[in-house]
Formats: structure tokens, sequence, C-alpha cells
């Protein structure tokens, strides 16, 4: 397996490499298609390549017509399979942080829950892979509230650090009774302005965590990006009465998370190489919008 | 009023005398001389009081302390406000000041004493209630200290100078009075150790209590034969002044004295900002220096006191300069290099390059919830779609069974199939058969380059040669051997050499029909050519342009 992952790790870096060179292909193509269809002389500096970009073309469907850009290739496959998802902590975590976490477990659907006892972060990892896992989530702490968290997708996925920020749990707010329990049904997502690049590289990392869920699924996970703090919000809805008279009854914890940064490789790849990180030294850093609007 | 004057002056004199003790225990004979000598002391300032609501104080014995005491405040504190005006005026205008009183440095030495005494009581009044024997308690204590002052007794249980002059010190620093002080001090004793308490005065001056007054005027009033030569005519009966003339000399003089006392510190303040070290340093302890300094600042154009302002400020810019920077002003400082808790002091401000994190209120929550509602009405969400991956199995040839009977026979069927073997009738084979060969056979080539590129251990496939007739080697050569000897030309037969027909003739026997013949010929298998191209081509042009209408 091991060699299996890097042999996908040099395709990947192989595609990346002549993403360029299939850009350009992609270009000459479009602009012939544009113009049969127009029914206008193709462009004379195609005039030579025409006849083999034109077999290519009509080869070529839907799927592939369109160049893949290498960007969300880790997550290529995952719509195959469910997610599948462990929690665990830093080192010795305390009370209300592990009340943290187990309310994280009901929030993300197919996930468990670990003690992190003595372990260290690669065999973890180790276990996650052996297990099939395809996401490992770390919530560390300070004090008691926690403050950060790292989710790192497993087949040498990439790696995405959150600062939490503005802690709500279910256990502060209210007593047992008035609670009930977490509904376990597949939950529609909204993942609201993320418009920016990298603010759609966040959006399928978060997305991913969750599985399909079925048209009528009543239980909506929410995450909306206002100047890159993104508002973590878990409702659970009914329609009662005609059309247009929705009641919202949130349910869950409710957090800020603000990311940090973005790697290119699993949790325990210490070497890995940054996709992004936050630039907090820079001048402009105030002014800039990194994930939306 | 003489008499009660008397009587009045003879129950303070007699007050003054008791021992201290005495005013322990309370005696009626001590409260009767009290209640006389307030009466008489409030019937001497009243002139000076512009609107009192009484004409004497009244304290028969059904009169209790407290009342007795809000009659003299009545009276007393518009006193002291109408005191403050003159004294501010003073301070404004010195030069009236001057004009008023032309009384030198000799009486300044006396009025301090009597200042302190002044302030000793303001003091002790200050904390004290509604006794009325405080009141000359505190002018008791004030002409013990001051009999003990010119004894030169400093250490009083009561009143410690040196202590005084620390905390003084220590005030002034605060208020930045240190300079002046120190300006003073140069002056070598000129003033005296009297010149804190000068400055100390200065800030209370303007507090002038009522009983300061009187204990001045009672002191003063002891004092007035000493001081009977410097006193002048002018001081009293000048055109300037505005004081009611009829007032009492002596009563003028002491209040005089009080604002005169005022002024000169005020001056003295004056100089030490202005001229300081020069002045004062040049300065006996005369009065007639400190007359002459008074002439010097008339004599002082604008212009000139500009330029000393500036002087002054020069000075004090360069002294800062030369002394080292606070700590604020020094780059980077660190813990060991700063006063302990100096920075929790500062009020520090950097800009800061990060965005603050949203607080979570009430308007936000809703805005999100509407948010979510309204994606919820619209059906619009963001979930994980499934994508169709394709399929990994080609899919299974459905064979269609044909309903209908075959047109031939089971005898021709048989009878076709045995000629296709032999191969006696090479049957053209259908289109889809071709594309079928035709896409094995690359379909065989690629395999064989992936399982080169892929196996670690490749073994190519043996080569099966195909059995190709050597054309050139004539029919013969097969069975007989050849010579070695024998070239290629010789083995082949001239018709295996050249295969043509009719006459051949060469380039120089042609003759002009003929090579125009020839000519003709090539033009139109040229022609032929190009336009069985130019069919192809039209034909591809449809065919695409067919397809990218359909896509």
């Amino acid at each position: 397996m091991l060699r299996r992952n890097v042999r996908l790790r040099r395709e990947y870096l192989y595609r990346k490499s002549l993403e360029g060179k299939e850009r350009l292909l992609y270009e000459k193509k479009r602009k012939i298609k544009q113009a049969l269809e127009e029914g206008k002389p193709i462009p004379t500096e195609l005039r030579n390549e025409d006849a083999a970009l034109r077999q290519e073309i009509d080869l070529e469907d839907e799927r592939t017509a369109v160049p893949r850009s290498t960007i969300d290739d880790e997550y290529a496959n995952a719509t195959e399979r469910d997610p599948k998802i462990l929690l665990t902590t830093s080192h010795d975590p305390s009370a209300p942080l592990k009340q943290f976490v187990k309310e994280l477990k009901f929030v993300f659907p197919n996930s468990q829950r670990m003690n992190r006892g003595g372990q260290v972060i690669s065999e973890i990892v180790e276990t996650c892979r052996s297990h099939d896992f395809t996401d490992l989530i770390l919530v560390h702490e300070h004090r008691g509230v926690p403050d950060n968290i790292i989710i790192s997708h497993l087949p040498y996925g990439p790696t995405a650090y959150f600062q939490i920020l503005n802690v709500v749990t279910r256990h502060d707010n209210k007593d047992k009774k008035e609670m009930g329990t977490v509904s376990e049904a597949y939950p529609h997502l909204i993942l609201n302005n993320f418009s920016t690049k990298m603010g759609e590289r966040t959006a399928t990392i978060l997305k991913h965590l969750f599985p399909v869920p079925k048209p009528d699924s009543k239980r909506i996970i929410t995450f909306a990006n206002q100047s890159d703090y993104i508002s973590f919000r878990h409702h659970v809805y009914r329609q009662s009465g005609g059309p247009k008279s929705i009641d919202l009854k949130e349910v869950g914890p409710r957090f800020e998370l603000r990311l940090y940064q973005v790697k290119l490789g699993t949790v325990d790849q210490l070497e890995a190489q940054n996709e992004w990180v936050l630039p907090s030294f820079m001048n402009t850093s105030k002014k800039q919008k990194i994930l939306g609007e | 009023m003489a008499a009660t004057t008397t009587a009045g002056a003879e129950a303070l004199h007699r007050l003054k005398l008791t021992e201290p003790p005495m005013y322990l225990t309370p005696s009626s004979e001590l409260a009767n001389l009290a209640r006389t000598a307030s009466e008489h002391l409030f019937t001497l300032l009243k002139p000076y009081t512009p609107k009192s609501p009484f004409d004497r104080l009244l304290v028969d014995e059904k009169f209790d302390a407290e009342q007795i005491w809000q009659q003299i405040d009545l009276q007393s504190q518009p006193l002291i406000s109408s005191v403050r005006r003159q004294v501010n005026k003073f301070e404004k205008d010195p030069l009236e000041v001057n004009n008023m009183f032309k009384i030198g440095e000799s009486v300044q030495e006396k009025p301090s004493e009597v200042v302190l005494a002044g302030e000793e009581e303001e003091d002790d009044e200050d904390e004290d209630e509604d006794e009325d024997g405080n009141e000359d308690e505190d002018e008791d204590e004030g002409e013990r200290e001051i009999k003990e002052r010119d004894a030169g007794d400093v250490g009083d249980m009561f009143f410690n100078e040196e202590e005084m002059k620390l905390m003084e010190d220590d005030e002034d620093g605060d208020y930045g009075l240190n300079k002046k002080k120190q300006v003073l001090k140069k002056t070598g004793g000129k003033f005296g150790d009297e010149d804190e308490d000068e400055d100390g005065d200065g800030d209370e001056e303007e507090e002038d209590d009522e009983d300061d007054e009187l204990g001045l005027l009672e002191l003063a009033g002891e004092e007035d034969d000493s001081e009977a030569e410097e006193i002048m005519y002018d001081d009293f009966y000048t055109s300037n002044k505005k004081h009611d003339q009829n007032k009492k000399p002596k009563v003028n003089k002491e209040v005089k004295d009080i604002n005169m006392r005022d002024d000169e510190e005020h001056e003295d303040s004056d100089i030490g900002d202005e001229d300081g070290e020069e002045d004062v340093d040049e300065d006996d302890d005369d009065d007639d220096i400190v007359s002459d300094e008074e002439t010097k600042k008339d004599n002082l154009s604008t212009h000139e006191k500009h330029l000393l302002e500036q002087r002054a400020k020069i000075e004090q810019v360069e002294r800062e300069n030369l002394e080292a920077k606070a700590w604020t002003m020094q780059g980077e400082v660190t813990a060991t290099k700063r006063p302990k808790n100096s920075a929790l002091g500062e009020d520090l401000d950097w800009e800061r390059n990060v965005k603050p994190p949203p607080v979570i209120t009430e308007e936000v929550s809703q805005s999100i919830e509407e948010l979510i509602m309204k994606r919820i009405s619209e059906g619009h969400f963001d979930d994980v779609q499934k994508v169709n991956k394709l399929p990994s199995k080609a899919p299974r040839e459905m064979k269609e069974l044909d309903e209908n009977q075959s047109k031939k026979g089971l005898g021709e069927l048989y009878a076709d199939e045995y000629a296709q073997k032999t191969g006696l009738v090479s049957q053209a084979l259908s289109f889809s058969d071709e594309q079928k060969k035709e896409a094995s056979l690359l379909f065989k080539r690629l395999c064989l380059k992936l399982d080169a590129l892929s196996h670690f251990h490749f073994t190519p496939k043996p080569v099966i040669e195909d059995m190709s007739i050597q054309t050139n080697v004539p029919a013969l050569a097969m069975e007989e051997i050849a010579p070695l000897a024998v070239s290629d030309a010789a083995m082949l037969a001239p018709e295996e050499v050249f295969s043509g027909k009719g006459d051949i003739k060469e380039e120089a026997e042609l003759t002009q029909t003929d090579r125009k013949r020839r000519r003709a010929s090539k033009k139109r298998k040229f022609k032929a050519e190009n336009a069985k191209k130019m069919a192809k081509k039209p034909r591809e042009n449809t065919q695409t342009a067919g397809d990218g209408k359909e896509e």
C-alpha cells in the first residue's frame, strides 16, 4: 500500500507538471470548436494542427473535454464511498474538551471518537490508514476551551488547520431534558460565501467530511463565511403549516472557524508543502478577503 | 464700643495667658472670656465685610458653640472671597502693589513669621471643629511658635521644620515648582528658611482665613513700634488706593502686609522664572536690591522680556537634551531597562494587522438563520454530488435474436461456409469486421507497449515472421542454387527487371507530338488525383460539421 501511495503521489505530481500544456491544448481545441460552430474560418495559427486536433475533438466526451485541474485531485474519488472520520484530541484532554469532542461526534455522521492516550501522531495515522478511514480530526484546547481543529484527509490528502473561536457547546446551553437527542440523519450542507479559489478549496475540504444525503433530510449544517471567519451552525427544521413557514431549531454546538494553514500532505508528514498560510505579517492583511467576497 | 473693645482685647489677652492644660477642663470663666474675645474680633472685622447680616456677634450664654460658629462663618465667607479677589488682582498686576506699598523688605521677615503663624492656625482650623476656645488656642500656639522661632529653636514637638521642607519639596516636585525653589535656594538664604514657607503660603495664601488676619492683627499690633519708621504716609493716602481710607491704619497695614507678602512672593516667582540666576545672584540681603529688581523689571521692554522668555525656554530645552531620554523614547527597551511595572502606566498603542474576531450578536445569528431558511425554501444545498464513474467492464454485447426465418436454406448456409474456409470465394469483409480487425491490431500493439513498461521482467513475444516472397529473385533461383559469383543483375530475367509495354523511347528520341502526348497524360493523371482528393475533403468537411452541430 505504501508503494501504491507513492505511485499515486508521483502521478499527481506528473499531472500537475503537465497541467500547463494540457491547458494550452484545451484552449486550441476550444477555439476550433467555436470556429466550427459559428461557421467561421479556423484561425490561422491553428491551421497546421487542425486535422489532428479535429480528430481528438471527435473522440472526446464531456468528461474528457474539460482539462483536469490537479487541485482537487485528492477528492476525485471521494464521492464513491461514504467518508469515515476519526475524532481525537491532544494529549491529556480536560473534561470540557472531551465533552466538545463528544458533541462533534454527533455532528459528523459516520464518525468515531478515540481516546488519545499516549499515542503519537504517526501511530494514529497508521491505524487510520489500515482501517480505511478517510479523514482524521484532531481538536486542541486552551484551559478547557477548544481553540484549534485539524482536519486531515487521509489517503495523502490535504490538511487544514483552523482556529476555533466563540464556542458555545450544547452542554453550556441547556440541560439534557430540553435538548433531547441529536438527529443522526445525513445532513444537508450550506456553504455560503466561499467565492475565491482558496474558498472553493476550503469548501471541498469541509464538504467531503459528510456523505451524500437523502433529498428529504431535515438536518442542516451551515458553514457561513463572513470576512474569513466561518460560522458553524447546526439546525433541524420542520415545515409546519403550508409553504414558506419553516421552523428552525438550533441543535448542536456553535463556533467560528478561522483557517490559518493548508498543507499538501497528511498530519504526520512534517515536511509537506504548504499550500497556503495565513499572511498575518503583511501590512495589507487586514484588507485581504481570502475565503470569500 | 470702646469699652467693649478694651474688654474684648483684655479678654483675648487673658485667654492667651492661660495655660493650655486649663482648657482641658470646662470652666465657665474661660468660656465667658472666649465669648467676649470672639465678639471683639468679630466687630473688628465687621467694617471689611460688605454685607454682614449681624451687627455684632451674638454671644449670650443661651447660644451654644455651633450657633456662634455659624455666625462667624457667615461673616467670614464673603470676606474670604473679597480678599481672594484682591490678591488675584495684585497677582496680575504687581506694579500696582509697588505703587501701593513702597515698604521695603524690612517688614518682610516679620510678616513671614506672622504668615507662618497664620498658616499654622489655618491648618489647625481646618481640622478642628466648633470649640471657641480653639481659635484662641491656635493663636496661642502660633504665638508660641513665633517666640520659639525668634529663639532660633527648630525642634518643636508639633512642628518639625525639616520635615516640612522635605514634604514641600516633594509636593512642589509634583507641581513643577522645584526649579523655582532651587532658584530661590540659590539666593543663599536671602529669604532664609522661610522660602519654602513662602511658597507653601503662596498656595494657601488665597485661603486667608479670618483667623489668619486676626492673628496678624494681634501680633502685628505688638510689633508696631519697631516698624514705625518704615511706614510712609503715601502708603496709605495715595489716590490709587481702593481701600476705604477711613479704615484703621493698624488693620490696613496688616492687610497690606498680607497683600504685600503675596506680591513679593509672586514677584520672586516671576523673577525666578525669568531672570533667575542672573539677577538673584547679584542681590544681597538688602531692601534696595529688591527695589532694584522691581525697577529693572519695569525698565525691560516687551522685546527684552520676550527675549528673556525665549532664553529661558532654550535653556530648559538644552538641559533636557543633555539628560538621558526617558525609557519610552529609547527605541527597543527590554524589561530590564525600564522601571518595574512602568509599561502598565504607559498608554501603548500600535497598529495590529489582524482583523478582530467577530462578536456574535443576536443580529448576526438572525442573519445566518434567515440565510438558512432562504436556502431551505429554495432547496439549494451544497451537498456532495455523487459522480457516475466510467464503467470498468465493457458492456456485454447483447445478441439479438432475429425471429424471422432466414431466407437461405440450411444447405446453402453450409455451402457458403465451406467456400469461405477453403478460400475459393473471397468475400468482402464487412465494414465492421474491418474496423474490428484494425482495432484489435491497435490494441495488441498498445498492450505490447504497456507490458514492456510495466513488467519488471519483460519477455517480448516471439516475432512470427510472415512468409514473404522475394520478388527480385527469379523463380528458377528458388529451385537451383546459383553460383555465388553471379550478380543480382544476372539473376533476374529482363522481364523481371522491367515490365513495360510498347516502344520505349528515350528522352532524346521523343518527337514533339510524343512529348506533348506524355505531358498531356501526366496532366490527366494529376487532375484525376486531385479530383479524388477534393472529393474526399468535402466529404470529411460535411461529416465533421454535422458532428459539430450534433455536439
